[in-house]
């Protein structure tokens, strides 16, 4: 493959591309120190990306989440319906969280900034975080309306030339439980915006460029021509899969048809079940986002996200679809389900790329903490919990690691300190990784306890607490989810009060295995038997190690 | 007379320098590493530099050494048979590390394993608050019963002992080391609080168990060398290097080996501030460019810029997030996979990249010989007349051009459709700009401004890439020091006795006093006094500095600022000033209205820093003193013209005061300096070379 005939070669498009990436890693830095929440700074759930004068995005931070994927573009062309470039000004900034013109819930704050160079905007610049708090019943899944799941703030302009709108800030100060907290990670964006246009227009002043678009159009043209020829290596065909996820009372089908042909990929979710009265459903937005996710990974992991990327891609999905939500179903906790969608992928393309897919996750845990810490302040924080990681080809699934996001634990030192709640325990659970020729990561067991003295509310939007995740290509699944509280199992999906002194245990999936586990070494088995990943008893059920009827 | 030799022991070369008392006459040598024994190495060269120079071991007072031993052990996991006592249900968190991906498409990614493998690590019930409240009394005599067992049934050599927050209150750690220390005396023990207490319990006990881990063979390693040094007569003191930059006595260095790693890196990042402070260079890039990777540090007004957070051995090419997260003081270095060996290759995107493969020492870049068959920067260099295929190594060894053409053509050029002149210039330029980008976003992320900074560049391929890496960065300023080859091993000489200690205590500003902000300074001053003290430091030469992790209350990441010396309590009076200045330097903008927050509480002693003048010159090659300079012109290549002849100088024969016009290049043993296009140079009274970069609009 050679490079773009045009104004850039191998080597000179290579510099810039990279440079621009490094550029939104710097603004990711910037964001992750000057945040107030452990949700940016220590779970980076946030995104940064260029874009290009036509809104074009041309380079996106390195440590995004996956949810984020592709969904800046659309979402700064609602902002310039509203604002047309002609009426933005230098110092502006624009912002929203709307969900279906964000990122899919309410929690989600998209901040824009435009980025002026002699009197024009030469790009836009935008950074997206979890909020820690954004009023109503907080983030969970416990809500049957959008309007139940907190302040909603339509397409306006956060800092006029430079200056906050006092109003504003006064406005979520007051909608929300944590203002300081809130409203601080509300500044975080946009100061780090700020930073972003001084890079960027360093960055063109530096190279001599007066207009991004050529460099914008050489980005996103080659990495089209080698996300199609990566393509070319998924065999073409037709495949399916359907799979059933526990959602609030009954299961619900999701459904998925994938159609690979030469060098393009069609993926349509008809045959998904119908969006449900709870805060689970999915926008959109966000099936999009996993699906390119799960493309990328089995096609070119390597290379960085712009829209040139996922041009070959195509989604669609049936609108009011579970995975096509649309308003006023609610979709605080959308993860709970969106993060079925590249397992769902995997697994109808398991026989045609068998090399490459991961046997599916055990996901992880988000559970929302709303207390008051022993010294009186509020307290809204989520908890993340990771499952195992689901097995690859060659290659066990690592151990309490998340995915398809990738929200890092909190260390239990600055958990126990932030929030006052004590950790009781945190151990992984041995057998829970489904068997397989290569074993899926273990889960985990976080026990936490309300040591606030006061009562708290958690909201929890587990998932797998029925279907176990799949193993692939005779893989077996790994263990389930479980939440108990004081012993008891509870709805995975739902609010709970802790009294002061209960106890909450976290029991996290393990991941799906890969291949039969009969044809595992027998050293592998016998060093997980060491290290305690599996027990005796479930080596001997789940790959006849050391029974009698072992040849 | 007395004399005071620096000792840096490398992958390849032990490296020696020789300073005598006033700082003014220097030798160097240069000899293999005995990687079986290094002490070998040692204590031969040591014999080697004194005789060579006719020094007498009597003579000398002080051995000051650098060494791998340490990051090589955790690499290639030779370290002891390391238990580990954990607070009851949190043992597993050393499998579970971060619970965060550091590469999020790339679903193959890998994590080192653990330094203490599960079944070694074994629960102790005890549990005290992050509020210091006492839940669960310590089991000692569990602890008794664990241990046995871990050495009877596990024949573990070292213990770790790792409880939650213990930076609070380290009770029961205390009081478990106390029995394991009078019971099990054999054992090499660590315990967490003592190694460096902080908050954050994978990083913290990830680095006790490297500690645990490194103690047996560093206190053997010791002991060899004070053996073989007392076998040659040698009566004055052995210094250690650190991770920070400092130094300490054996005895420290033996309970604190974790602290060794990297030791010799920091010593030339350290010696590139020393020299920023003899040159009155206050701002400094440090710059060091060897076969596989590039190291950089900054220093800013005449200190090296440190920091509390490392990693070790990555698994996956570099990257941060695939190695072990250490909590210690260290000097704040990147570490970038570019280097002499690295591979350029046409990479998924369809574009060229440059490393962080790399083809090391064997076979090497194809122009080696030895069979390597991709093009790497070296390669690149060669066919653009950079280096001298018949000058490497002084001329040891020779580089076949052929060879570096033809694995360019075949694994860049043709494949991206460009000519190999074209692409070994992409080759050297895309290395300069991943250095450059390097460099550009570590400054950023510390506030510092490189644009009125110096470089200083050595390491085999430093000096040929600094000044195109310092274009990129506008920075006005490369020194090219004398005696770079050894640059490690004089930064050695130049380090004070030092150690540095820190302690998480959260505590907001306003619910303080400015005589219970001193006091909280006070346990830390008395105790790394007490290691400067016992090392034979006068208590009235310790300088101790202050310093505190601070940030807006609810943040969660700090920064740090230094207090002014002196008494603590007229700094607490400035406190908000002094913060909201470096915010504002770090970020931009400053003042929100939220109160302030201290996280950590820092010291670090020092003791009086060496002699180490100005006015040495290095001994070498002077038998070329007189020979002309000049010796020829070479067809070089610059973009975007092309191939010109430019002079090449010899850089033992260059006399201070020679001015040279760039563009040139100045060849010496171990490396070659470029002077780029537009630039001017001189040689000063020590012999190195100073380049002033073209200003340019």
């Amino acid at each position: 493959m050679t490079a773009d005939p045009g104004r850039y070669d191998a080597v000179s498009l290579g510099i810039l591309w990279d440079r621009l990436v490094s550029i939104a890693d710097e603004i990711v830095s910037t964001l992750v120190r000057t945040s107030f929440s452990t949700i940016v700074s220590e779970s980076y759930d946030l995104t940064v990306v260029i874009l290009d004068r036509d809104g074009r995005l041309m380079a996106q931070g390195s440590y995004s989440v996956p949810v984020f994927i592709g969904t800046a573009p659309r979402t700064l062309r609602y902002m310039l319906d509203k604002f047309p470039p002609e009426t933005l000004r230098p110092g502006d900034v624009i912002c929203t969280n709307d969900p279906w013109m964000g990122t899919g819930h309410l929690f989600d704050i998209n901040v824009m900034r435009p980025v002026f160079r002699n009197g024009e905007i030469v790009g836009y610049t935008m950074s997206i975080t979890h909020l820690p708090d954004i009023g109503g019943m907080g983030f969970g899944a416990a809500a049957s309306e959008i309007f139940h799941e907190g302040l909603r703030l339509p397409i306006c302009k956060l800092v006029r030339e430079g200056e906050a709108d006092p109003f504003i800030l006064d406005l979520v100060r007051t909608n929300v439980r944590t203002p300081d907290a809130t409203v601080g990670d509300l500044m975080a964006n946009v100061t780090c915006n700020e930073v972003g246009s001084r890079q960027l227009l360093e960055f063109m002043d530096e190279y001599n460029i007066d207009d991004l678009s050529p460099l914008s159009e050489a980005i996103r043209g080659q990495s089209e021509r080698a996300m199609r020829e990566k393509i070319r290596g998924i065999q073409n065909g037709t495949y399916e899969n359907r799979i059933l996820i526990e959602a609030i009372d009954d299961p619900i089908p999701l459904a998925c048809r994938i159609d690979v042909k030469d060098e393009e990929v069609l993926i349509d979710f008809d045959g998904t079940g119908d969006c449900v009265r709870r805060g689970i459903n999915v926008p959109f937005c966000y099936t999009n986002a996993m699906s390119l996710y799960s493309i990328k990974c089995i096609t070119i992991p390597t290379l960085p996200n712009n829209e040139g990327a996922t041009r070959p891609v195509r989604v669609t999905a049936p609108e009011g679809c579970l995975l096509n939500a649309q308003p006023p179903f609610p979709t605080g906790g959308r993860h709970a389900i969106g993060h079925f969608v590249p397992g769902l992928i995997f697994g109808a393309l398991a026989d045609a790329a068998p090399d490459k897919v991961q046997a599916d996750n055990g996901m992880m845990d988000l559970l929302t903490i709303q207390a008051t810490h022993p010294d009186g302040r509020p307290v809204s924080t989520i908890c993340f919990v990771s499952g195992g990681f689901g097995a690859l080809q060659g290659q066990d699934g690592r151990d309490c690691l998340p995915g398809p996001s990738n929200m890092a634990a909190v260390p239990v030192e600055v958990w126990e300190t932030i929030t006052g709640m004590t950790v009781v325990s945190k151990t992984l659970t041995p057998d829970s990784g489904g068997p397989g020729t290569f074993r899926g990561g273990v889960g985990q067991e976080v026990v936490l306890r309300n040591d606030t003295g006061r009562a708290m509310t958690v909201l929890s939007m587990g998932n797998r607490t029925d279907f176990a995740p799949p193993g692939y290509l005779g893989g077996h699944p790994g263990g389930l989810r479980r939440h108990r509280i004081n012993g008891e199992t509870i709805h995975p999906k739902g609010a709970h009060s802790l009294s002061p002194g209960d106890e909450i245990a976290l029991v996290q999936a393990g991941g799906g295995g890969i291949g039969d586990p009969a044809e595992r070494t027998p050293d592998a088995i016998a060093r997980d038997i060491a290290l305690g990943f599996v027990t005796p008893e479930g080596a001997a059920r789940d790959y006849g190690f050391g029974s009698s009827d072992d040849d | 007379m007395s004399w005071r030799i620096g000792v840096d022991i490398g992958g390849t070369f032990t490296d020696f320098a020789l300073l005598d008392h006033d700082g003014r006459k220097l030798a160097i040598h240069k000899q293999l590493t005995t990687p079986a024994d290094p002490s070998a190495a040692v204590v031969e060269g040591v014999g080697a530099i004194l005789a060579a120079n006719g020094v007498a071991i009597e003579e000398v007072d002080a051995i000051a050494h650098g060494t791998t031993l340490v990051t090589n052990a955790v690499i290639e996991r030779r370290g002891a048979v390391t238990g580990m006592l954990v607070t009851e249900g949190f043992g597993d968190i050393m499998d579970m590390g971060m619970e965060q991906r550091y590469d999020l498409f790339d679903l193959r990614i890998r994590y080192p394993d653990p330094i203490v493998p599960r079944p070694l690590r074994r629960g102790i019930a005890e549990r005290i608050h992050f509020d210091g409240r006492i839940e669960t009394p310590v089991d000692v005599s569990a602890a008794r019963a664990a241990i046995r067992d871990l050495v009877a049934c596990e024949r573990i050599e070292a213990l770790a002992i790792c409880f939650l927050h213990s930076y609070i209150d380290p009770a029961h750690e205390r009081a478990v080391t106390e029995m394991a220390e009078a019971e099990f005396p054999e054992l090499y023990i660590s315990a967490s609080a003592d190694v460096y207490p902080n908050m954050r319990e994978y990083e913290r006990w990830t680095t006790t168990a490297i500690n645990a881990y490194a103690r047996p063979m560093a206190d053997q390693y010791l002991a060899r060398l004070e053996g073989g040094l007392g076998g040659l007569g040698f009566r004055g003191r052995l210094y250690i290097m650190t991770s920070s930059g400092g130094m300490l006595a054996p005895e420290t260095a033996r309970r604190f080996p974790v602290r060794l790693l990297e030791s010799g890196p920091a010593a030339g990042m350290l010696m590139a501030s020393v020299q920023g402070r003899a040159l009155d260079l206050a701002d400094v890039l440090s710059f060091d460019l060897g076969g596989t990777t590039a190291k950089g540090a900054l220093v800013r007004n005449f200190s090296p810029l440190k920091t509390e957070q490392m990693e070790v051995a990555r698994v996956h090419e570099f990257r941060r997030g695939s190695g072990l997260p250490l909590r210690i003081p260290v000097l704040d270095m990147i570490e970038i996979g570019s280097g002499g060996g690295s591979i350029a290759a046409v990479d998924d995107r369809g574009l060229l990249k440059v490393g962080p493969r790399s083809a090391g020492a064997d076979p090497g870049p194809a122009c080696y010989g030895r069979g390597g068959q991709r093009g790497a920067l070296s390669d690149a260099n060669l066919v653009l007349g950079y280096l001298d295929p018949d000058f490497f190594l002084g001329g040891e060894m020779s580089l076949d051009r052929n060879a570096a053409a033809d694995a360019i053509e075949s694994t860049v050029a043709e494949p991206l459709g460009l000519s190999v002149e074209r692409a070994a210039w992409g080759i050297h330029d895309t290395a300069s700009e991943d250095i450059a980008r390097a460099f550009r976003i570590h400054a950023a992320e510390r506030g510092f401004d490189y644009r009125a900074a110096s470089m200083v560049a050595f390491g085999g391929s430093g000096p040929l890439h600094a000044m195109p890496v310092a274009e990129k960065l506008k920075i006005p300023r490369v020194v090219f020091p004398i005696g770079a080859g050894v640059y490690s091993a004089l930064g050695l000489l130049a380090s004070p006795l030092a150690f540095e200690l820190a302690r998480s205590r959260r505590t907001v500003a306003d619910d303080l006093d400015a005589e219970s902000f001193a006091a909280m300074f006070e346990p830390l001053v008395v105790e790394a006094s007490g290691f400067l003290e016992a090392a034979g430091v006068a208590a009235s030469e310790i300088r101790i500095r202050r310093q505190i992790d601070i940030r807006y209350f609810g943040q969660t990441h700090e920064i740090q600022v230094t207090l002014p010396e002196g008494d603590p309590k007229a700094a607490f009076a400035n406190l908000r000033d002094l913060f909201e200045t470096r915010y504002a330097e770090v970020y931009t903008f400053a003042t929100l209205e939220a109160p302030l927050e201290i996280i950590n509480w820092k010291v670090s002693a020092s003791g009086p820093e060496p002699q180490f003048k100005t006015g040495y010159a290095l001994e070498a090659g002077t038998d070329t003193r007189d020979a002309d300079a000049l010796k020829g012109m070479r067809q070089v290549y610059f973009a975007p013209d092309g191939y010109r002849e430019i002079p090449v100088y010899d850089r033992y024969a260059l006399q201070p005061g020679t001015a040279i016009e760039g563009p040139a290049l100045i060849e010496e043993r171990e490396s070659t300096c470029l002077l780029t296009p537009g630039s001017r140079a001189l040689v000063d009274a020590q012999h190195n070379i100073v380049a002033e970069l073209e200003e340019r609009p």
